[in-house]
């Protein structure tokens, strides 16, 4: 630059601007959709895509992919195109990152934010990025998709679009309405977490009223009460968009950023373990008192680190996410609490979905065992019942991960091999005070003997029945490979867990479910 | 304040009776409590309150999905 240029204003040289031009539609798009429509958001406690981000991110981890993305049928009047995607450090570890801008458009889905999502998801599974899904969109663009012309042009140009082969562990938050691709990302994904008031369903209420002649409560359509306790499509349901965000964060902390990696390792926290000198006292004296498996479950791990996932959904059982010294592992218990810890068709899917999860990213499991069977009757069987106890069976018996056994108190029946027991655990342990059979024996006698109580040698047949369920004879032939004091059950877990590690795969599995269904 | 109902979550026969008519419970405390499957299983006021009325009788048959007691709260 000679004396001359360097004297002129910046608008009088090409260069100068060029760059203006770049200062005015990086402000464009950074503006998303208006202050108005902005502002409105905050009034009502909702972050914006960008806060969502931010949030998320460490601090000034974020490079954007896609800013200057526009509308490609209307250019210059979709900043960003109603989608954000790029890339950002989630404590310390790279994620991709797609965040719906529902300021523009309704971030509904287009040719080039179509085009931005398809590009983030190659990224994700090329390099090994857990993928977050900040999840409010209204669904297709109108009237782009209207037509042959509209549906050829739009739809069906990424066959692998939908495709879930768990390269990575994909994250979603559901943030607001969500029809469409929101909702798709949000049931593809390993984890989703609802914020009360989003919506979760295939297509708007405006559209749904249309289309069945009624007026549809959206909450009923697909609020977070539907998605917690009747879909199990809500792995977690919390109250803001901040909550939401850090689940998303503490849930990738848990997992590996890709599948050919084991779990990160963290520090042990202090008091961890303090809980188990009294862990006897949370079992109730009498065998049909129920009680919390979750307080032993929280009393074994490492403190704090319970990350329960679908708490509201096939209660009779608890999945979620925890660390024993530090190290990952998945919990699956019964939780008798709940109609006895007898284990239901929601259940079923809930533990199905769960080994799927821990089985795909090298997560060792732990079985706490205390149920009476499969609930059984005429509405388990038209719930079809058969079937997802074996796609349970099926999935336990698919896991390359290291799984443990330990039975705290009842297993029975069928429920005894879904659950761990024989060959389907790597290791089986029983507590003193575990009872296993085929049936209760109460029933037992009545099948086995005809008896029923009060008659002659009902008595003499249940004591007999009744001994033989005790953990003894089963240790005498090696069917459970350690009786253990309760008290010792995460020393043991600890240690098993070591002897267990997948040391030929470098820590990771062979992943025969990585193509499983990601919802049930 | 309005009044939610309690229901059974399992089908069974009501063994006992833990909650009175009048009676504050705290949130998640129990009311009745079913035997099913040879267990005790509690039927809880999930946001507890005040029990308005109980609708099952000790030793009574109860399914699932039946309402128990109705609470104000």
């Amino acid at each position: 630059m000679n004396q001359a240029q360097a004297e002129l204003p910046p608008q009088a040289t090409a260069a100068g601007r060029a760059l203006q031009e770049y200062e005015r539609r990086l402000a464009a798009a950074l503006a998303m959709g208006g202050p108005d429509k902005l502002a409105r958001r905050r009034e009502a406690g909702l972050l914006n895509a960008r806060e969502r981000i931010a949030r998320l991110c460490d601090p000034g981890s974020f490079i954007e992919s896609g800013l200057f993305g526009d509308s490609a049928l209307r250019p210059g009047t979709a900043p960003g195109d109603g989608k954000v995607t790029g890339f950002g450090r989630i404590e310390g570890r790279e994620a991709a990152v797609a965040a719906n801008d529902f300021t523009v458009m309704g971030a509904s889905s287009s040719a080039t934010n179509g085009r931005k999502i398809g590009h983030l998801k190659r990224v994700a599974a090329q390099r090994g990025l857990p993928l977050v899904f900040l999840g409010e969109s209204s669904g297709a663009r109108m009237p782009d998709h209207m037509g042959s012309r509209g549906m050829g042009t739009m739809l069906g140009n990424d066959g692998t679009q939908y495709q879930r082969l768990r390269e990575t562990p994909w994250a979603a938050a559901t943030l607001g309405y969500s029809y469409g691709s929101s909702s798709w990302y949000s049931v593809l994904s390993d984890f989703n977490v609802m914020r009360k008031g989003a919506i979760l369903a295939v297509s708007s209420p405006l559209l749904a009223s249309l289309a069945i002649r009624e007026t549809v409560d959206p909450e009923a359509l697909g609020g977070w009460r539907l998605h917690a306790e009747t879909t199990g499509f809500a792995d977690m349901v919390v109250d803001t968009d901040e909550e939401a965000i850090d689940a998303v964060r503490a849930f990738l902390g848990y997992l590996p950023g890709h599948c050919n990696e084991a779990p990160p390792v963290r520090a042990v926290p202090a008091g961890s373990g303090e809980g188990m000198r009294d862990i006897l006292g949370l079992l109730p004296a009498s065998r049909t008192q129920v009680y919390d498996m979750r307080r032993i479950v929280r009393a074994i791990v490492d403190r704090d680190s319970y990350f329960e996932l679908k708490a509201r959904f096939g209660k009779v059982a608890t999945t979620g996410l925890a660390r024993l010294d530090g190290r990952t592992v998945g919990i699956v218990g019964n939780n008798p609490m709940v109609k006895g810890g007898a284990l239901d068709t929601d259940a079923c899917e809930k533990i199905t979905s769960f080994l799927v999860l821990c089985d795909s990213f090298n997560i060792p499991v732990v079985m706490l065992v205390d149920t009476p069977g499969f609930v059984i009757g005429t509405e388990a069987e038209r719930k079809r019942a058969p079937g997802k106890i074996m796609n349970f069976m099926n999935a336990l018996s698919l896991m390359t991960v290291p799984k443990l056994s330990v039975i705290v108190r009842k297993s029975y029946g069928q429920a005894y091999l879904n659950m761990g027991g024989g060959r389907n655990s790597d290791e089986v342990a029983a507590w003193p005070t575990a009872e296993v059979s085929f049936m209760d024996t109460q029933y037992g006698v009545r099948i086995v003997h005809g008896l029923e109580p009060g008659q002659p040698g009902y008595d003499e047949a249940y004591g007999r029945m009744n001994q033989d369920s005790e953990v003894w004879p089963m240790a005498g032939v090696f069917a459970v490979q350690s009786v253990i004091r309760p008290q010792d059950t995460r020393d043991y877990l600890i240690r098993m867990l070591e002897v267990h590690r997948m040391r030929p795969g470098n820590g990771t599995g062979s992943r025969l479910m990585r193509a499983w269904p990601t919802s049930y | 304040m309005g009044t939610y109902e309690v229901k059974a979550e399992v089908t069974g026969s009501v063994w006992k009776i833990v909650a009175a008519v009048g009676q504050e419970v705290e949130p998640g405390g129990t009311i009745v409590i079913v035997e099913s499957m040879k267990m005790e299983i509690p039927v809880v006021a999930e946001d507890g309150g005040r029990v308005e009325a109980i609708r099952v009788e000790e030793g009574a048959p109860v399914a699932e999905g039946q309402v128990v007691a109705v609470m104000a709260g």
